[in-house]
């Protein structure tokens, strides 16, 4: 009895929870994005319609273009702050290391809205940083007025700590001792890190990156108020069709897309990692 | 020259002295052991000699090098490690060619080489498998396998059989010894297990709080303990307290209803308190005669319990002063529980050392 109700209940569960949260939405988005939006109100006929303008128009796919470019840059970054910060910690971090977890949520504790407003007022032209600039009589920095690399900035400071966190506790779980082994099996410290420590940590890393990486390529915030004119992401637009521009079908047909991005770039990263080399200890013996 | 010197060694944890002033010197074809309770320090010691520890204190010599300044990748040691450690993205065959690749052998080089540890160790047919799809044993052959193929400077071990069950133990020890003979380079053996040492080591070093008790043959670690630490760690035996009484070529010792004589030693003198350690498989046994008390050496006992262990026979003896354990072989006479009996034994098998704080 005990032996079939108990996966039942706990597979059963996380099935549920992902048809009510993930699927239907997804499906509701498929439906909407074949039908028309006009003045404000939806029109039921089908038509792949809103995917030619995608395809034919393009700023859609500039945007995207750009936005899978911020991605990988801001997610790249991420990685590369997060290593030598989560690794400290795990090295140095002592009988702190649960505090400075804890540190890391601390941002998360203010909205999106508003860190983003902050780091508005930090890097744009009256902001302190040019300010202080030109206190000190030097000339405003431009790269950071309203620019892409504004919003990079920008997405760098609001993923950096979860991509901090998720690198650290795949860190946390990486047994050292196996460095001590490569080492006295003739492993200098740098040839036992790429031996060991990175791949063994490739798939805390790799999660790290995509939690870093999705969002960034759907971000609305962040170009809103730290890019300029050229700094349109295409969560941004998908936001508009939603918004000021009433044209949901369009809307739903970017999300779509992306969503078609995203789970290609999934599974092209699958393809190229072999799971059973990055540490990913999901498989048990056998 | 020895081969590996150890020049008063000390490390220092906090306001601990996890080893203490050690001076050890091992041949190149010796098999040492480094045998001591839990805590004593011998994964320490062990450690230094690796380089993955620096000595507070002296100097670590290797072939003639001193190599306390060296990093362990460039110390031409092995080790395996009690929990195996292996690389669990690498397979079998991968975990084996580490060693090699760092040494940048040429590729037919490490694939031959391999070819002989899987060989040696009956690994075969498991190359391609990763740790995780290996038994306790396999694991172990492969550690064992890793620390091998290199041909290094020394093999390190530290407790390597403490994961495994009883049988495998007894199989793997002689594996071991004879990989030791074969390669001819020293290994360092860390183990609290005493059967482990004394199965095969060539000189067992007995570790006590990060000091080295005593560093002698196997069969003088056993036989001829200098310490009283050594006769109550190695060997199972029963301790008796008396107060020396006198004699000269053999000393007369009386306790709490019991009277042993036993080879004289030099230090003790009249009237001094000592204890008296009498191993187990020393103490004989004999129906019980009525009248004969008051014979050195000879106690009058009940049999307790007996505790078969394949060959040989525990019994556990009640006497007036508490208990006594002769461990005797099956093909003897067997006593019942419950039986009178007299336990006694020779005046050369009595250790004994003086008793200088109580209690000890
Ligand atoms: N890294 C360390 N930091 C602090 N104390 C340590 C460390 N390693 C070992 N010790 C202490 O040193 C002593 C010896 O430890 P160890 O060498 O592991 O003993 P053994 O291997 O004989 O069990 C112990 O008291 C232990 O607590
Ligand atoms: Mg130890």
């Amino acid at each position: 009895m005990k032996g079939r109700v108990a996966p039942a209940v706990f597979l059963g569960i996380p099935t549920l929870f992902l048809a009510a949260l993930f699927v239907l939405p997804l499906l509701s988005m498929l439906v909407l994005s074949v039908w028309r939006t006009e003045n404000y109100h939806i029109i039921r006929d089908v038509s792949f319609h809103n995917y030619a303008v995608l395809a034919t128009e393009g700023a859609y796919m500039t945007f995207l273009m750009r936005s899978l470019v911020m991605a990988t840059a801001v997610s790249a970054i991420c990685t590369l702050i997060a290593w030598p910060v989560a690794y400290g910690i795990t090295l140095y971090g002592g009988r702190y290391k649960l505090l400075f977890t804890l540190a890391f949520a601390v941002p998360f504790l203010t909205g999106e809205v508003l860190r983003i407003i902050a780091l508005q007022g930090l890097l744009g032209p009256l902001g302190l940083l040019n300010g202080v600039l030109l206190a000190l009589g030097a000339a405003p920095l431009r790269v950071i007025m309203y620019t892409n690399v504004a919003s990079a900035i920008g997405l760098v400071y609001l993923y950096l700590p979860i991509v901090v966190t998720v690198i650290y506790l795949s860190l946390l779980n990486f047994d050292q001792r196996l460095i001590d082994a490569a080492t006295i099996f003739g492993a200098s410290p740098a040839r036992a890190f790429f031996e060991i420590t990175w791949p063994l940590n490739l798939f805390g890393t790799l999660i790290g990156f995509a939690l870093c990486f999705i969002p960034c390529l759907s971000a609305t915030l962040a170009p809103r108020f730290l890019g300029g004119p050229n700094g349109t992401l295409y969560g941004m637009a998908m936001a508009q069709q939603f918004g000021e521009s009433g044209t949901w079908a369009l809307g739903a047909a970017m999300g779509v897309v992306l969503f078609a991005v995203s789970v290609l770039l999934v599974v092209v990263a699958a393809r190229l990692v072999d799971l059973r080399r990055t540490g990913f200890t999901g498989f048990g013996r056998g | 020259m020895a081969y590996i010197h150890l020049d008063g060694v000390s490390r220092q944890y906090g306001s601990v002295w996890a080893v203490d002033r050690v001076n050890m010197a091992i041949e190149k074809h010796e098999f040492v052991s480094l045998l001591g309770p839990s805590g004593s320090g011998k994964t320490t010691l062990l450690r230094i000699i690796a380089g993955l520890e620096r000595p507070t204190q002296g100097r670590v010599l290797i072939d003639g090098e001193d190599v306390t300044e060296l990093p362990p990748h460039k110390r031409g040691v092995a080790m395996v490690f009690q929990e195996f450690l292996l690389f669990p993205h690498r397979t079998v065959y991968e975990n084996l060619a580490f060693p090699l690749r760092m040494l940048k052998l040429p590729k037919g080089e490490i694939e031959a080489r391999v070819e002989w540890v899987v060989g040696i160790l009956a690994l075969r047919g498991l190359e391609t498998r990763y740790p995780n799809q290996l038994s306790g044993g396999q694991q172990q052959r492969v550690a064992l396998g890793r620390g091998l193929v290199g041909r290094p400077k020394v093999l390190l071990l530290d407790e390597p059989l403490a994961n495994l069950d009883r049988e495998l133990r007894q199989e793997m020890e002689v594996e071991i010894r004879k990989h030791q003979t074969g390669l001819g380079i020293p290994f360092v053996y860390v183990t609290h297990n005493q059967e482990e040492a004394l199965s095969m080591s060539d000189r067992i070093a007995v570790v006590r709080g990060g000091r080295i008790e005593d560093f002698a043959s196997r069969a003088d670690i056993y036989d001829r303990p200098k310490t009283a630490f050594i006769a109550q760690f190695v060997g199972r035996s029963s301790r008796f307290e008396a107060i020396v009484a006198g004699g000269d070529r053999r000393l007369a010792l009386r306790g709490d209803g019991i009277l042993i004589e036993a080879e004289s030693q030099p230090g003790l003198a009249l009237g001094e308190r000592v204890a008296a350690y009498v191993k187990n498989e020393k103490v004989r046994l004999k129906p019980a005669e009525p009248g004969g008390a008051d014979a050195p050496n000879a106690l009058p006992a009940t049999v307790r319990h007996v505790i078969l262990r394949g060959a040989y026979a525990e019994y556990v003896l009640g006497w007036s002063g508490g208990e006594l354990i002769a461990s005797r072989p099956r093909s003897e006479a067997e006593f019942a529980e419950g039986a009178a009996v007299t336990a006694f034994w020779n005046a050369a098998d009595v250790d004994l050392f003086p008793v200088s704080e109580p209690g000890r």
